[in-house]
């Protein structure tokens, strides 16, 4: 028997106490459990570090926002215009998109030192790697997207005698847009992942090259509380593209 | 004043001129202008394909077909030509007052007349007024259908192209929506083909109702219906007249399918 759904109150509760027993049994169970501080610190113990070592974690958070935000935007940018260009030219597609195929097939891993050798350490080759793994979800999505119209939606277009840029800015784009804002959606979070990811290769700035010194020091409680930090990025660019989303797409 | 339409030894199919799958085949038709002719026909006989050759969206293979007396491809780069689909065909992110206008921001640049916004007019006409704002998707289907046509005429054209556009929706919306184009038909001078699947549909519409056969789509049956019907192409529905002309429909439907 299907269940009767929950009340709003409960339905804004319910995530609530789920994630204050999962704390509290992190607070209190795991060192009764005999679970070492070193591997696991308590959430007060994270808390701390976020209080004693504020203007430490902000410095390291800020060049990884910068990175993380530029890879976003270039990557999803260079992908929507490549995709624009793909579905308008159907030789441009054949001779190129099997090659990108064959490039979102290496791991961001290997492609990391070679983009640092040819950017060198700053925060280039991070926005570059950022970059790289934004753009390609975006690509395929924004491809399919251009091309969604239905052959209706075409021919109406057609009748109407509209030329190939209203064509575009009028059926094309609109019709991409709900799958343009779910690859950003992903996007949001993997731009993070990518400035962290150069962080580890080659950097002593940002979120990245923290957790990796706290990794090598024994400092899991500063560990812990850099992978707090990353997810609250990656969470805070999820509902800034969600808020963009609801005003854009209203239907 | 020029035919509607007029097509002889007409060929129409997919695919390259070699390798064509010929959905109409010798086709002879001739629609006098501010006519209203339904066309009713097995799946497959090549009725919408015959609307799509009208409206200048498929090339023909063979035969000559003029429309108001010119090309195709001129009386729509004229816009002299409205198609109304099955499915609305309403874009989801805009207004149904902004999808009305839809003819006001795309393919001006081909147009030598200058085309009034009179979607106020038409929302009204087509018993919208008060649901300009709303989206697609907060209307009925047979609102839908409104909209779509309220779009096709905004561009005053002369020649309308209903593709089933009444098809999905229930027989008490249908029926509204039958006199409502009547009633539209009445008041302009706009000839219309309307491609149905209902023979009571075709027979309380149409002038004029021509019955396709498939494989190839031909010209079965051509049954002049004012002879049944008042002036103004208007009649009851249980009129005897109409329904004997139904049965004379339906066989030949019958023989066609």
């Amino acid at each position: 028997m299907r269940q009767a759904p929950l009340s709003p109150q409960m339905t804004v509760a319910l995530p609530v106490l789920g994630a204050a027993s999962i704390l509290l049994a992190w607070q209190y169970l795991l060192p009764l459990l005999g679970v070492p501080a070193y591997i696991v610190p308590t959430p007060t113990a994270i808390f701390g570090v976020f209080q004693r070592n504020f203007a430490l974690l902000m410095d390291n958070l800020r060049p990884t926002l910068i990175e993380a935000l530029a890879g976003f935007v270039i990557g999803n940018l260079a992908a929507v215009l490549l995709a624009v260009l793909f579905v308008h030219s159907r030789v441009l597609q054949a001779a190129y998109f099997p090659i990108v195929l064959f490039f979102n097939t290496i791991p961001i891993l290997a492609l990391s030192p070679i983009i640092i050798l040819i950017f060198g350490l700053g925060m280039t080759p991070k926005i570059v790697i950022a970059a790289v793994i934004c753009f390609f979800p975006t690509l395929v999505n924004m491809i399919r997207g251009l091309d969604s119209a239905s052959d209706n939606e075409h021919e109406l277009f057609r009748v109407l005698s509209a030329t190939r840029s209203e064509i575009f800015w009028s059926l094309r784009l609109p019709r991409a847009l709900p799958m343009l804002f779910s690859s950003l959606r992903i996007a949001s979070a993997t731009a993070v992942i990518g400035a962290i990811v150069g962080e580890w290769i080659g950097s002593d700035k940002g979120l990245g090259a923290l957790i990796i010194q706290a990794t090598f020091n024994y400092q899991s409680d500063r560990l812990y509380a850099a992978i707090v930090l990353s997810s609250s990025l990656s969470i805070a660019l999820f509902c800034i593209v969600v808020l963009i989303e609801r005003r854009v797409i209203r239907y | 004043m020029p035919d509607a339409i007029e097509a002889r030894q007409l060929d129409v199919g997919y695919g390259g001129r070699q390798t064509a799958v010929k959905v109409l085949t010798g086709l002879d038709l001739t629609v006098a202008a501010g006519s209203f002719l339904s066309i009713l026909g097995p799946s497959g006989c090549g009725k919408s394909t015959l609307l799509r050759v009208v409206a200048d969206l498929l090339d023909p293979l063979g035969g000559t077909i003029s429309v108001l007396g010119e090309t195709p491809h001129t009386v729509r780069s004229r816009r002299d030509v409205g198609f109304v689909f099955q499915d609305s065909t309403l874009l989801p992110w805009r207004t149904v007052r902004d999808n009305v206008r839809l003819p006001l921001g795309v393919g001006q640049r081909s147009l030598t007349r200058k085309i009034e916004d009179r979607s106020t007019e038409l929302l009204e006409l087509m018993g919208l007024g008060g649901l300009g704002e709303r989206l697609p998707h907060q209307l009925s289907g047979g609102q839908r259908q409104r909209v779509a046509i309220a779009r096709a005429l905004l561009g005053e054209p002369k020649l309308l192209l209903m593709d089933e556009p009444f098809g999905a929706l229930d027989e008490i919306t249908r029926d509204r929506l039958n006199d409502e184009l009547l009633a539209l038909w009445r008041r302009t001078s706009t000839t219309i083909l309307f491609v149905t699947h209902s023979i009571a549909e075709a027979a309380y519409l149409g002038e004029r109702v021509i019955v396709l056969a498939a494989n190839p789509g031909r010209v079965v049956k051509d049954l002049d219906m004012r002879p049944f019907k008042q002036e103004g192409n208007r009649c009851k529905r249980e009129d005897p007249a109409i329904v004997a002309a139904m049965a004379d429909l339906r066989a030949a439907l019958e023989r066609a399918s």
